[in-house]
């Protein structure tokens, strides 16, 4: 497959190009590749892209479909046709070519935030969770990297997290039933294994009656305390934000030692003021620090509860 | 205390800021709570309901955006065992914005509470902050009621009502806080 993502790329694309190593590979491939697209033909493609793109805004998906194809047809190694096309896809719900064509665009760009974001969402339409999270994850990481306050970063975490909820429910059900199973057959064997040993003992004491239930008792706590990871409860504290009162997506620390949800924080000095919400200490925004041991923190804790994915 | 115990030139310029604030204010009330805001106060309220401070209850609603509290005076204190009840109103942004909070009437004679049921206390307004939460406003207050030793209105009720007349809400007064022992 050719996978130079830097052949004939859109403006808008080539600004987005970084690294100047990465730049003269590009070159070297470009100049290897068999018939280059001559000018003319690219311009004539830029053009369908933006018939396409007004096609798209006056709700046309049809015509704005066509006008990609023909895109495609002459320049196909622009990702931003494919995933365009993949949203004109996505709109009429048919996910096996937002699939195809996502995958296609990422072949050409690798770091398309929109096709990874578009190839997850087809991914967990055909309740392919752990594969749809994956490229969703991606998604998430890149876009933060170029903009971590925009819509499109709120919309892929909001999807995310219910992909992340919809596969703890979904494990989280088998998980529970096998333990059910496993907990009807142990106490049942305990039950049994008391009534064959009274048997054979002649006097069947309150003694033996006594230590019966209350292993019982100790077998069930055993169970609870298996599915205890599995049962919601409250986030702890320290993995919540003092703002928003939410698990911590993005924390940032201040020189004061108090953890922030960064979005929020932000918002906080530029509407309510320049100081720490909780110790009103003097506080600018390039002051601000990831604090990555409570994102590692909340990332183990997300792993073994599932459940916190939840948004009300 | 508000402006209006202040040089001549300085209440006029918070009237004119009062009045062009209170047409805001009437668009402002209607506007539904920002997602944030919504998601925040659940989890507020879901917190109150498991942990409420001493000496407050909250009277169940369907309406996220108004609680209705009742605070039950310190005992010890000059409002010991007498019973008030906050209105509390949050704004489309909160918590960016401060919550609104007055008693309901009868409010308390308190020098720091007009008879309308206005305030006076600096985290409601110019000092509030986004940790701030409705748990810790009404232990404030509480707190404000308790260290009073009088039971009286503040100087300049008479004056402050009155100017306070079509619903004004306290948010739009440029508060003069200078007495912080009461």
């Amino acid at each position: 497959m050719d996978n130079d993502p830097f052949l004939f790329p859109s403006i808008r694309e080539r600004r987005k190009r970084r690294g100047e190593r990465e730049r003269g590979a590009a070159k070297g491939r470009a100049a290897m590749a068999p018939l280059p697209v001559p000018a003319s033909v690219a311009k004539q493609a830029e053009q369908l892209k933006q018939d396409g793109n007004s096609y798209f805004k006056k709700e046309r998906l049809g015509a704005a479909i066509d006008a990609y194809t023909e895109a495609i047809t002459l320049c196909p190694d622009v990702a931003i046709y494919w995933t365009n096309r993949a949203l004109c896809y996505r709109k009429r719900n048919e996910w096996k070519k937002v699939e195809e064509d996502c995958r296609r665009a990422l072949q050409l760009d690798s770091n398309s935030v929109k096709a990874h974001y578009m190839l997850g969402l087809a991914l967990l339409e055909k309740h392919d969770y752990s594969g749809g999270i994956k490229e969703l994850e991606k998604a998430l990481e890149l876009g933060r990297g170029a903009n971590p306050a925009s819509y499109m970063v709120e919309e892929i975490w909001q999807v995310l997290s219910r992909a992340k909820y919809m596969e703890w429910e979904d494990s989280s059900s088998k998980r529970a039933s096998r333990l059910q199973n496993l907990r009807e057959v142990c106490e049942k064997a305990l039950i049994d294994y008391y009534f064959i040993d009274a048997s054979e003992a002649e006097d069947s004491s309150k003694e033996s009656d006594h230590s019966q239930s209350q292993q019982l008792e100790y077998l069930r706590e055993v169970f609870n305390k298996a599915a205890q990871a599995d049962t919601p409860s409250e986030v702890p504290d320290h993995l919540c934000c003092k703002i928003t009162l939410d698990i911590f997506r993005d924390p940032v620390i201040t020189p004061s030692g108090i953890t922030y949800e960064r979005a929020v924080l932000l918002d906080h000095l530029q509407k309510v003021g320049k100081f720490d919400p909780v110790t009103r200490e003097l506080l600018e925004p390039h002051q601000l620090v990831p604090n990555l041991a409570i994102k590692e923190a909340v990332q183990a804790f997300l792993r073994d509860h599932g459940w916190a994915y939840k948004m009300s | 205390m508000t402006s209006s115990s202040a040089p001549s030139k300085k209440v006029s310029l918070s009237l004119a800021h009062c009045y062009s604030l209170t047409l805001t204010c009437l668009f402002f009330s209607v506007q539904a709570l920002s997602k944030i805001a919504s998601n925040r106060l659940q989890k507020e309220l879901k917190e109150w309901q498991v942990n409420p401070p001493v000496g407050f209850k909250q009277k169940p609603t369907d309406n996220l955006q108004r609680w209705i509290i009742e605070v039950v005076g310190a005992p010890g204190t000059v409002y010991a065992n007498e019973t008030y009840k906050l209105q509390v109103d949050f704004p489309e942004h909160y918590p960016m914005e401060a919550p609104q909070v007055i008693f309901l009437h009868p409010a308390p004679l308190h020098p720091h509470v007009y008879s309308n049921g206005h305030i006076c206390l600096d985290i409601l307004y110019d000092s509030w902050s986004p940790a701030m939460t409705v748990s810790s406003v009404c232990i404030s207050i509480l707190s404000m009621l308790s260290s009073s030793t009088v039971k009286q209105r503040p100087a300049d009720n008479d004056r402050y009502v009155k100017n306070c007349k079509n619903g004004r809400s306290p948010k739009e007064t440029r508060w003069w806080f200078h007495d912080d022992k009461v």
